[in-house]
């Protein structure tokens, strides 16, 4: 199943409003390594439903959100709690890191 | 375990040009065929963005060109799989492919076309940084660099190409050189068009020790491999384009044949040192790592393992599936003995009451057969009933005794 868009509104809304512990990706359509990580976490998001959120951000179309985080490439994925970051992955990852990453977000 | 559904004639490791290539003639071939392949679909070439070398297209996109491979395999029913393989047991007949996603596969062939990924420098502050300045990839992230200072380490094709394309965005990029000045490794035409580019600028005998700085990158710490002397040279970004490395881990434990640098010997037909294995593209040994030849290299190895696995059957029904039992003569067409012994034997034969099936087995070609019943000499006659030797038979004799012995 695709990822759930986020553009600057429904950001806020999901990450700091909601606060539930997440990951967002930041992503472009024309970069490969996106293409390779972005399947992954469509296939790990059906075993977190309802407790651990997966958004996706194309940050062409929202170059705003991007720069809030001073972010320099893509892919990147962003892990929050509580409206709080978490810490990131950069570029190419496996579906392990992915899994260890949420593990100690929802530890924390 | 093996059932129909995870049986097949041939698996391809890999989904670049050359395993799609394999795919086209092994689908074509109505070979049963499964793609295994980890990334995306074309494997680098769907990271470039324009080829303009592959003969009959004058410009295409990566992604287009590899789009078409990949219908073009489609199109012959060829079968894909989005894991990657991490195990492999290449020992027996049946060849036999673990995944990541714990799931067995096996085939009479495979072919190995798992090319190159991009070797890291493994320098402080590369790891860190990735992401926060540090990159790979142009295409993704060079207009993250709009009118900043990004450092380019390495002088090949893929170096000085991303980096004049790094330069439409950039204020400034700055490539760090190992050799003397003036020297790049990449083509001319590209040499040629960033030693005049105003954007660009570079260091010679140089390479970097660390990436600088704490949240993002500050700079890089340049060594001058000549002099020892190291400088702190300030950029927001940098990217490594320090060559490349086979993908060929996952094989160390398969007794696959690898030079020190992990790329695969082959044959003329692409053959590895084990039966029934072919490597195909940039990860075998090979002068020119191109689209066209990953493709060339795929025919060749799609077409030798369909006569490789005719053969394995053609053997399995003819001889070890033999109502009759089968006298299997190994001889060599420039053995002269070996072909009079040949006459003999189909003679002795029908004098026989009840008469064997004759197979003959020509050692110079069927290298496989005579290394499973390790003949090392012609003739050899080795006996078998029901796919089971009976015994072998002493070939330094006259037709009596010949005789006596069947
Ligand atoms: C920047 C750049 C520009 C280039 N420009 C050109 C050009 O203009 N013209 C040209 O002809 N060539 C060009 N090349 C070279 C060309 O891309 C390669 O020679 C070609 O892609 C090699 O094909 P391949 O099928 O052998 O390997 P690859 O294309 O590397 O494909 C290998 C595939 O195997 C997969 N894989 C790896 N390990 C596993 C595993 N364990 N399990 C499953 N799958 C696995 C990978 O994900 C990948 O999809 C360029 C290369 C680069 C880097």
């Amino acid at each position: 199943m695709p990822l759930q868009q986020l553009n600057s509104n429904t950001f806020e809304e999901m990450i700091y409003d909601k606060g539930k512990p997440c990951l967002v990706i930041f992503s472009r359509k024309t970069c490969h390594v996106c293409k390779q990580v972005v399947p992954l976490l469509e296939e790990l998001q059906p075993k977190y439903e309802g407790v651990f959120g997966f958004y996706y951000v194309d940050i062409e179309e929202n170059a705003g959100l991007f720069q809030r985080f001073s972010l320099k490439g893509v892919p990147q994925i962003l892990y929050f709690n509580e409206g709080e970051f978490q810490g990131k992955h950069a570029g190419l990852v496996d579906e392990e890191k992915v899994e260890e990453k949420i593990a100690a977000v929802q530890e924390a | 375990m093996e059932d129909a559904n995870n049986s097949y004639d041939l698996i391809i490791i890999g989904g670049g040009p050359a395993g799609l290539s394999a795919a086209i003639y092994g689908g074509r071939a109505k070979l049963k065929t499964l793609l295994i392949n980890k990334g995306t679909l074309g494997g680098m070439a769907d990271t470039t963005r324009e080829i303009v070398n592959y003969p009959g297209t004058i410009k295409v996109s990566g992604p287009d060109l590899m789009g078409d491979f990949a219908k073009h395999a489609e199109s012959f029913g060829v079968e894909f799989l989005k894991d990657e393989v991490v195990g492999t047991d290449f020992a027996g007949e049946r060849k036999k492919v673990t995944t990541k996603k714990k799931k067995e596969f096996f085939a009479k062939a495979v072919i190995i076309a798992v090319g190159n990924e991009p070797r890291l420098l493994d320098i402080p502050g590369e790891k860190e940084l990735q992401g926060s300045g540090v990159a790979y990839c142009a295409t993704c992230d060079a207009e993250f660099f709009e009118g900043e200072d990004v450092v380019v380490i390495g002088s090949g094709d893929q170096a000085i190409e991303e980096g004049m394309y790094i330069a439409k965005f950039a204020r400034k990029v700055t490539v760090i050189v190992l050799h003397d000045e003036g020297i790049l490794d990449c083509n001319k035409v590209s040499a040629e068009g960033a030693l005049r580019h105003e954007k660009m600028e570079f260091v010679w005998n140089s390479t970097i020790e660390e990436v600088l700085g704490e949240e993002s990158v500050e700079g890089v710490k340049i060594r001058n491999i000549k002099t020892g002397e190291l400088t702190e040279f300030p950029c927001q970004g940098v990217f490594f384009f320090v060559g490349m490395i086979p993908s060929t881990q996952f094989l160390k434990a398969s007794r696959l044949e690898m030079d020190k640098r992990g790329y695969i010997p082959v044959s003329e037909q692409m053959e590895t040192n084990l039966e029934g294995v072919y490597a195909v593209g940039d990860n075998r040994s090979k002068y020119l790592r191109q689209v066209v030849t990953a493709a060339s290299d795929g025919a060749t190895a799609a077409v030798a393992a369909e006569r490789y696995i005719e053969e394995q059957d053609s053997f399995q029904l003819k001889v070890l599936q033999s109502e009759k039992k089968v006298l299997l003569l190994f001889f060599d067409a420039f053995n002269h003995e070996s072909l009079e012994f040949s006459t003999s034997l189909e003679e002795v034969n029908l004098e026989l009451p009840e008469s064997y099936k004759i197979v003959k087995i020509d050692m110079a070609t069927k290298k496989n057969l005579a290394h499973k019943y390790q003949i090392d000499k012609v003739p050899s006659v080795v006996l078998l009933e029901k796919g089971l030797e009976i015994k072998r038979l002493n070939c330094c004799t006259g037709k009596d005794k010949l005789k006596s012995q069947l």
